[in-house]
């Protein structure tokens, strides 16, 4: 075991996977010698030369366009894009290609790659360097999308990401790159996709969230334990495919639930969430399902803390919906 | 049609008796292929057809200059491509019927197919998306040191396309050995190139990309191979990729020159054809062609529980809700 934060466990799993399988290749912005603009790739360069850390021209489409032909040749591309806020040239490639080979080719050709990218604001990143784009990719049929909270989550959701057969966007909530730290195991380990953790075991209301705001999540639920409401806090790790089992489980004992993301609220994955739990376990229920988002704005340079759905505004809606 | 009188002698001595012969007999194929499909779509018993009439030279020819192992990518209209490649004209009817043996499963609409077992890859009817992916694989065998080229084709349509810069400029900067044949009719659907570019022609914005450019006869399939063969041998060399306008002009819908005529008039001059070949071949052909379509209209469409395979390498909790 060892200490790390998020990036320093991302740098592991890449180098670990890298050394293990010679497939995997590294390409994007900037991500050779000076490792990435958040040094995610620091040292890989170094370690495995031009062919498998590749600085790219300075295009999304291309960066994905490429490693879709890279994967298609038998290669396994973790491409990073720099923020994801700039993915959107990629959108068509993603979409359009390589969430479709596998279905349209009737599995003959399938595209495996594992998009890496940061995510999320609180970082000062303004407009165009803090979205939190997961619903785009969830609706889109052929796409896991996976989120991690914590280093040691983060190395052994990306090992089982880069493992598994299907395109994997990974997306890193920047925000607590470097402020969340913990142990982590060296070597192999994985942590499976689709598979939520209850963070912390609960009786009165279920607070579903992922990355940078499960500790939003945290705190409003110590504050709200001050108010004698017990939360079960789900950190659900993998976005799309959902573990469904262990949201319905929580709801059903709780009765209430609160989803808590960082995107726009309309259409947001709260609002999925919070239709399954209506399908699967409105008859359990006690309250209205809540939640508690990004607005239906762009999101805002100098009033960023406003914008995010802090602990501040966590609290007042967990403790009203468990008395409700 | 006006005809020529044969291909440029200049650049008979590139095509063997026996390429030749076999290069013509597939290009009358193609052309009853289709002329029976345009039929079929006008009575409405396939919902389209990509036709390649008039653009057989510059498709057959491009698709016999590259190797075995090369990957070939289609735009809609090379199903001649594919079939010179080895799929077997009764997959293809398949696929244009969208039955349950169709290697996609029902899954596109009528062209491009794919031939997996030839490496003619999968790729979707959105205009330019598939040349990045062209260069990915090219880029990818010269990664691994192994004399692995492909080739991609679109029409000039493409050029206009973000994908088409962008590839290019990977192809430019990678040095992958690509070779893209851009086939110039003159017009993308009812635009004309004037429409398209202000460029004098499409062959040169290879040089913006640092890529060789090249423009060659369209309708002459010696001068198209001859053409494709020595890009191939470029890119093997290491030099990097070449850019092919292939010209063959339209009169709005009507092509100017016939290939598969002034073809056979070339083999007619070398003495390897006449008109007793011509029946016979011509048998044959639509033999071949009325025995394919009826097995296909024959074959059952796929089953419903289908549509949610190759989603996902496995089925998910989600899809087998939805299917079951």
């Amino acid at each position: 075991m060892t200490q790390m934060n998020m990036v320093q466990a991302i740098n592991d799993a890449l180098r670990h996977e890298m050394r293990r399988d010679d497939r995997v290749v590294v390409l994007g912005e900037d991500v050779g010698k000076v490792g990435g603009v958040f040094r995610v790739t620091a040292g890989l360069w170094d370690e495995f030369g031009d062919d498998r850390v590749i600085d790219t021209p300075l295009s999304e489409g291309g960066i994905v366009g490429t490693a879709i032909g890279m994967a298609l040749y038998g290669l396994l591309p973790v491409p990073e894009i720099q923020f994801s806020d700039f993915i959107y040239p990629a959108y068509d490639q993603i979409v359009s290609e390589l969430a479709k080979l596998r279905w349209r080719s009737g599995g003959e050709y399938p595209a495996k790659m594992v998009l890496r990218t940061p995510v999320g604001g609180g970082i000062r990143g303004g407009l165009y360097h803090s979205q939190s784009p997961e619903s785009l990719f969830i609706h889109v049929a052929g796409l896991k999308v996976v989120c991690p909270s914590n280093p040691h989550d983060a190395k052994g959701l990306l090992l089982a990401s880069i493992r598994d057969p299907d395109p994997v966007l990974f997306f890193e909530p920047k925000r607590i790159y470097r402020a969340s730290k913990g142990e982590v195991p060296e070597g192999d380990y994985t942590v499976p996709l689709g598979k939520a953790a209850v963070v912390r075991a609960g009786t009165d209301v279920t607070v579903l969230a992922w990355g940078a705001m499960l500790y939003e999540a945290i705190a409003a639920a110590d504050e709200a334990k001050k108010q004698g409401v017990d939360c079960e806090i789900v950190d659900l790790r993998t976005l799309w495919p959902v573990d469904i089992e262990t949201i319905v489980a929580s709801v059903k004992k709780t009765g209430r639930v609160v989803v808590v993301h960082e995107a726009p609220k309309t259409c947001g994955f709260g609002a999925e969430l919070i239709a399954l739990v209506n399908e699967k376990a409105f008859l359990h229920l006690e309250a209205p399902p809540a939640r508690v988002c990004g607005f239906d704005t762009p999101f805002p340079y100098t009033l960023e803390m406003d914008y995010l759905p802090l602990a501040h505004r966590i609290l007042p809606a967990v403790v009203a919906t468990a008395r409700y | 049609m006006q005809t020529l009188a044969s291909v440029d002698p200049a650049h008979a001595g590139v095509l063997s008796d026996e390429l030749g012969i076999a290069l013509y007999e597939h290009m009358v194929l193609v052309r009853a292929v289709d002329e029976r499909l345009v039929a079929l779509q006008r009575d409405g018993v396939i919902a389209s057809h990509a036709s390649a009439i008039g653009e057989e030279a510059a498709i057959v020819g491009a698709a016999a200059a590259m190797r075995d192992e090369d990957w070939i990518f289609p735009s809609s209209r090379e199903f001649a491509a594919a079939l010179w490649r080895g799929m077997p004209l009764v997959a293809y009817a398949h696929h244009v019927f969208g039955t349950a043996r169709d290697p996609g499963r029902g899954r596109n609409a009528p062209d491009p197919p794919f031939w997996k077992a030839a490496r003619v890859v999968s790729v979707s009817p959105l205009v330019g998306t598939q040349i990045p992916h062209a260069v990915g694989v090219a880029w990818a065998a010269s990664m691994k040191k192994v004399d692995v080229a492909s080739l991609v084709y679109f029409g000039e349509g493409a050029t206009s396309s973000n994908d088409f810069h962008t590839g290019l400029n990977f192809a430019g900067v990678t040095k992958a050995p690509v070779v893209a044949l851009c086939r110039n009719n003159g017009w993308a659907t009812s635009t004309p190139a004037s429409k398209q570019t202000a460029s004098a022609g499409f062959a040169v914005k290879a040089v913006a990309y640092g890529l060789r450019g090249v423009r060659v006869d369209g309708t002459d399939v010696v001068a198209v191979l001859g053409a494709v063969r020595d890009a191939r041998a470029r890119a093997a060399s290491g030099l990097g990729g070449t850019l092919i306008e292939a010209v063959m002009l339209r009169n709005e819908t009507e092509p100017r020159v016939d290939p598969v005529l002034r073809t056979r008039q070339h083999l007619e001059g070398r003495g390897l054809w006449d008109a007793a070949r011509q029946e016979r071949l011509s048998r044959e052909v639509h033999a071949d062609v009325e025995r394919a379509i009826a097995e296909a209209a024959a074959t059952e469409k796929p089953a419903r529980a289908s549509i949610f395979d190759d989603v996902y390498a496995e089925l998910p909790w989600h899809l087998r809700e939805e299917r079951d």
